[in-house]
């Protein structure tokens, strides 16, 4: 093999190291990204802001057309931004950087994986996992391919590790090309639609192995369709139209459809209250639905001498104010911060009502969650009173 | 003139927990260079297996496989494992239906690539080889590219462009129009019969398509892991009608 010539075509300054917070492995900052074409020009990406830190497991979600797959070519820095930062693992990888220097970033820092797997097919899967190591110029050489047999070992193909690509089944081959995105042992792998043709006992071994990897503090960045998989994952970013949706609002009412996600995202307002402090106050008018993104939230009654009582205490992804919404009435509870501080997005109620008949699945899954919450305060209600 | 590939009563078995299944039976075969030969016929047919057999890229249960290689009359299948990877590097390229380029690398860099590993040509030379091969697929154009940012037609000419980087006198393709609209699996088609006229590649094309069949100089049909007839038209009517 010609390696001398591979190093050198492949050698560059190290890139900028930027501005960033230690905890955070990918920060994006007013992403912007727009192609012209004939027809005029479009803006796939209008102002993305996103930090994901250091071990998150996260799915992006979004219909095809929506920007994702720009969006995860701007992490791996494969396409260019129009406008906007992009700092991935302390590195600033678009600002003065060549891209020379940035493949050379990428090989040390990304392990990428797609949907169809780049197995070279005249190299054994072992030559395969090789390659990135060959190119980078990491490992001694002799160390190599005692070490693509760890990854192949840790993927469950060591039996295999002298085959062709073509004599070894779909999901082999993808779990060969995991093990090659690792290769060079990445603090982020980024992968897209990875088990989108695979069935789903091969799919569910992938995800194993992501959780695995998330185990040992690497951070894993997936894009996906499969809802199975995204229930999996720490946390799922939705796109829609070239924005992010909120994340509060996609955990608060995950029914929604995306494009009503992006309207609340677009309008909610933000609220932090101190530990203890009231929200709400028992028989004051509501006129905004709350969805908690941080801290504690308590729901107390008081009973007939007074005295407080917490009927239940809410978290992150839960929301309150809907029963007064809903019936047009005034609120049946205290509602305050609990132990720690507490922020909340708040929606007008016009809004939250409007959207709610557009989406009918939203509805129902709402009205379930108030006809248990009444049920939980009638309980309530009569245990305070038996006191 | 000596078939530049010959296949004596080649076998190929299968053990199954459900038993042995026959891929291949008795397989005789010979084609000559200068030949663009499509194998066609339905799924599991053993279409592929005859490829692998060829390309020495699966082990025959029994028989035997030849390859004119520099003269000689070369046996596939009794060359070892590292000796036989050596030779296809250098005489089969091969192109498979999903089209494994590498994702971090440029077009131009996936296509030195081979020469690389082979160390047959030296880094310059195999820079200025990798752009007459993009251009001979005509997207020397795109060569500083990422895969990514090409069409799934041109990843697939870009991946034939890497198969000829060895310059091997042979091509063996498994489904390479698959995944392709016909358009574009016309202009894949139009790339190979070029190599075939103008530089005298012998090509050899698994395809599920019998729509096909009238752009290869000749068609092999198999059937149940057999060589079922050469000549078109009435047998192969037979083998797809069947599929129906």
């Amino acid at each position: 093999m010609n390696k001398t010539a591979l190093r050198t075509r492949r050698k560059a300054d190290s890139a900028q190291v930027a501005d960033f917070a230690p905890e955070s492995m990918i920060e994006l900052r007013g992403l912007v990204k727009r192609f012209s074409n004939a027809a005029g020009e479009f803006t796939v990406l209008k102002g993305v802001d996103l930090t994901i830190n250091r071990g998150e497991f996260v799915s992006i979600v979004g219909k095809s057309g929506s920007g994702k797959s720009t969006l995860l070519n701007m992490i791996t820095g494969i396409d260019h931004p129009t406008e906007g930062q992009v700092v991935v693992n302390a590195t600033d990888i678009y600002t003065g950087v060549t891209e020379s220097q940035r493949s050379k970033w990428r090989g040390k820092n990304l392990g990428i994986v797609f949907q169809f797997f780049q197995l070279l097919p005249m190299l054994t899967l072992l030559e395969n996992v090789m390659l990135p190591m060959d190119y980078v110029d990491l490992y001694d050489f002799d160390q190599r391919p005692a070490r693509a047999m760890e990854l192949l070992t840790l993927v469950g193909l060591e039996k295999f590790a002298n085959k062709l690509p073509v004599l070894v089944s779909t999901g082999q081959q993808q779990l060969a090309a995991i093990a090659r995105a690792m290769a060079c042992d990445p603090p982020l792998l980024v992968a897209d639609e990875p088990t989108g043709n695979l069935d789903t006992r091969s799919a569910d071994k992938i995800i194993q192995l992501f959780e695995g990897f998330v185990a040992q503090g690497k951070t894993i960045v997936m894009v996906t369709h499969d809802p199975s998989l995204t229930s999996r994952t720490n946390r799922n970013i939705i796109i829609s139209d070239g924005e992010l949706i909120n994340e509060t609002v996609s955990r608060s009412l995950p029914q929604l459809r995306h494009r009503h996600m992006l309207e609340f995202t677009r309008i909610v307002e933000e609220r932090f209250y101190q530990p203890n402090e009231t929200i709400i106050s028992r028989d004051q008018h509501v006129d905004q639905f709350f969805m908690i993104r941080k801290g504690q939230v308590e729901v107390v009654l008081l009973d007939e001498k007074n005295k407080e009582y917490i009927v239940s205490r809410l978290n992150p992804g839960e929301f309150f104010g809907e029963i007064e919404l809903l019936r047009g009435d005034t609120s049946i509870a205290n509602v305050r911060a609990g132990s720690n501080p507490v922020e909340v997005l708040t929606l007008p109620r016009t809004d939250f009502l409007r959207v709610l008949q557009e989406s009918p699945i939203t509805a129902e899954a709402l009205g379930k969650v108030v006809q248990q919450r009444l049920d939980e305060q009638r309980i309530a209600d009569r245990r305070s009173a038996i006191r | 003139m000596t078939p530049i590939i010959e296949l004596h009563e080649v076998n190929k078995t299968y053990s199954t927990a459900a038993g042995d299944f026959v891929a291949l039976k008795d397989v005789n075969l010979e084609i000559n260079a200068g030949e663009f030969v499509g194998i066609v016929g339905k799924s599991g047919a053993g279409k592929s297996t005859l490829l692998n057999m060829i390309n020495g890229v699966d082990q025959l249960t029994s028989g035997e496989v030849f390859v004119q290689t520099d003269g000689k009359k070369l046996s596939v299948h009794e060359m070892s494992e590292d000796g036989r990877a050596m030779w296809r590097g250098k005489n089969m390229g091969v192109v498979y239906q999903s089209f494994q380029l590498l994702p971090m690398l440029t077009l131009v860099e996936n296509i030195m690539l081979p020469m690389d590993l082979s160390d047959n040509f030296n880094p310059r030379k195999s820079k200025e080889r990798a752009l007459e091969l993009l251009q001979l697929v005509e997207l020397e154009e795109h060569a500083n590219k990422l895969p990514a940012f090409i069409s799934g037609g041109q990843q697939q000419r870009v991946a034939i462009a890497r198969a000829l980087a060895n310059d091997s006198p042979i091509l063996v393709a498994d489904e390479p129009t698959g995944s392709l609209d016909s358009v574009t699996a016309d202009h894949i088609f139009d790339v190979f019969e070029h190599l075939v006229s103008e530089q005298g590649k012998t090509i050899i094309m698994v395809t599920h398509d019998a729509g096909l069949v009238s752009r290869f100089s000749r068609s092999l049909v198999i059937a149940d892991g057999e060589l079922v007839d050469s000549q078109p038209e009435s047998n192969l009517d037979k083998i797809f009608l069947r599929r129906k």
